[in-house]
């Protein structure tokens, strides 16, 4: 099975369906000219969301927003923010600099590479969820905090309005996605480094093109994160 | 009746944001953009009896504006070219080096997009900056798939040329 540079971008467009996405990713991990095709299609993606990013936050001229709603404008109206931003997707990993810096690179997406971790991550029927130690740090551990096993990294509000958490088992070279589903954790995704373990950095941005199609808004900042831990995750009513 | 196009309507205005930046993608110069999102509103708000419940608001708002776009290219001759330097005028703001930075990558990438043929632009927009699915993408355009992936495709490639992004 030969993978075309248009398979490739595809993949990072999330364009394919679950088996021709495992296609790709072996494909990947076995090949680093592939790899970085990958990569720059992911980079180029990022890169265009960003060039165009401050436009959403960005005040609405009052002449649009009049036209908008066909009548004259009260002086002094504003678009409430939060209304804006649950109404289209948002794209930015400007913040996530940092984030990827506390990151072991060389990561390859692996949707079906959950067999490496029996006790931490189990498939259930509905899907794969976090257990043991990886739920637990999940449930209370901050990005801040010094890591044991697991690492966390980068704290969001899904569209669906989820919370959802980056996450690192620090002795696996595995990172990946859980996602707040009632008392417990939905592991969304995981990342896996290759086994030649060829480090590099750019590759984290394979995780964060993931969550750059699940985010609403800007990650949380630490005390928001907090909160939210101190609140139990609450998910936001859709 | 009422309260649904009422409904449309406070949709559309926040929905604004998003169809300023399809339109900025399209347009270049942030002047021409809202001037073709102002059209674009009143025309979507003209025809609000047109749109099919259950469909995407967002796809049927952003054909709109890719065919104002598209009617003002027509009565206006080629605009982008004659703006393609016109960011070259946009100050740099102040604020950290990384963000002065950021903000030159951003109006790199602006710059190059605006350099692509109207076709590959749009298509590359649609996808890659609006975040629309293919189908989706396509049904905007009014074209096959085949020929959505392939324009983004090439679009893609330019680009990467363009930004020196080829690993």
């Amino acid at each position: 099975m030969t993978i075309d540079d248009a398979k490739l971008m595809a993949y990072a467009d999330g364009e394919l369906a679950p088996e021709e996405r495992g296609e790709v990713e072996r494909a990947v991990a076995a090949d680093p000219q592939l790899r970085a095709q990958l990569e720059a299609h992911q980079r180029m993606r990022a890169q265009l969301s960003d060039a165009y990013a401050d436009m959403l936050e960005a005040p609405v001229p009052e002449q649009l927003l009049a036209a908008a709603r066909g009548a004259a404008p009260r002086s002094g109206e504003i678009v409430d923010l939060s209304a804006r931003r649950a109404a289209w997707p948002q794209w930015s990993v400007r913040e996530w600099g940092a984030m990827a810096a506390s990151l072991v690179g060389g990561l390859i997406i692996g949707f079906g590479a959950m067999n490496t971790q029996p006790s931490l991550i189990a498939v259930t029927a509905d899907g794969m969820s976090a257990r043991g130690a990886l739920a637990r740090a999940l449930d209370v551990q901050l990005a801040s905090d010094d890591a044991g096993a697991v690492r966390i990294g980068l704290t969001f509000r899904a569209r669906d309005g989820a919370y959802c958490r980056t996450f690192e088992l620090t002795d696996r070279g595995t990172a990946g996605i859980a996602c707040r589903d009632g008392g417990g954790w939905d592991v969304a995704m995981t990342a896996e480094q290759p086994a030649q373990g060829e480090i590099r950095m750019a590759s984290a941005s394979a995780l964060f093109a993931t969550v750059d199609g699940m985010i609403e808004g800007e990650p949380l900042d630490d005390d928001a994160e907090a909160q939210a831990r101190d609140a139990g995750w609450p998910a936001e009513e859709r | 009746m009422v309260r649904e196009s009422d409904q449309l309507r406070s949709e559309i205005v926040a929905m604004l944001p998003r169809l300023r930046r399809f339109a900025r993608a399209l347009a270049g110069q942030p002047a021409d953009a809202d001037d073709i999102v102002q059209i674009a509103v009143e025309r979507a708000l003209m025809r609000l009896d047109q749109f099919q419940a259950g469909t995407r608001l967002d796809a049927w708002l952003l054909t709109i504006v890719r065919n104002a776009w598209i009617d003002e290219t027509r009565t206006r001759k080629r605009r982008a070219q004659v703006f393609a330097d016109a960011e070259l005028g946009e100050r740099v703001g102040a604020g950290g080096e990384a963000e002065a930075q950021a903000k030159l990558e951003a109006k790199e990438v602006r710059k190059a997009m605006q350099s692509l043929p109207e076709e590959q632009r749009e298509a590359v927009a649609l996808v890659c900056v609006e975040g629309l699915a293919y189908r989706e993408a396509a049904a905007v355009l009014g074209v096959p798939i085949g020929t959505l992936t392939s324009r983004l495709a090439r679009g893609r490639e330019a680009l990467q040329r363009m930004l020196g992004a080829t690993p």
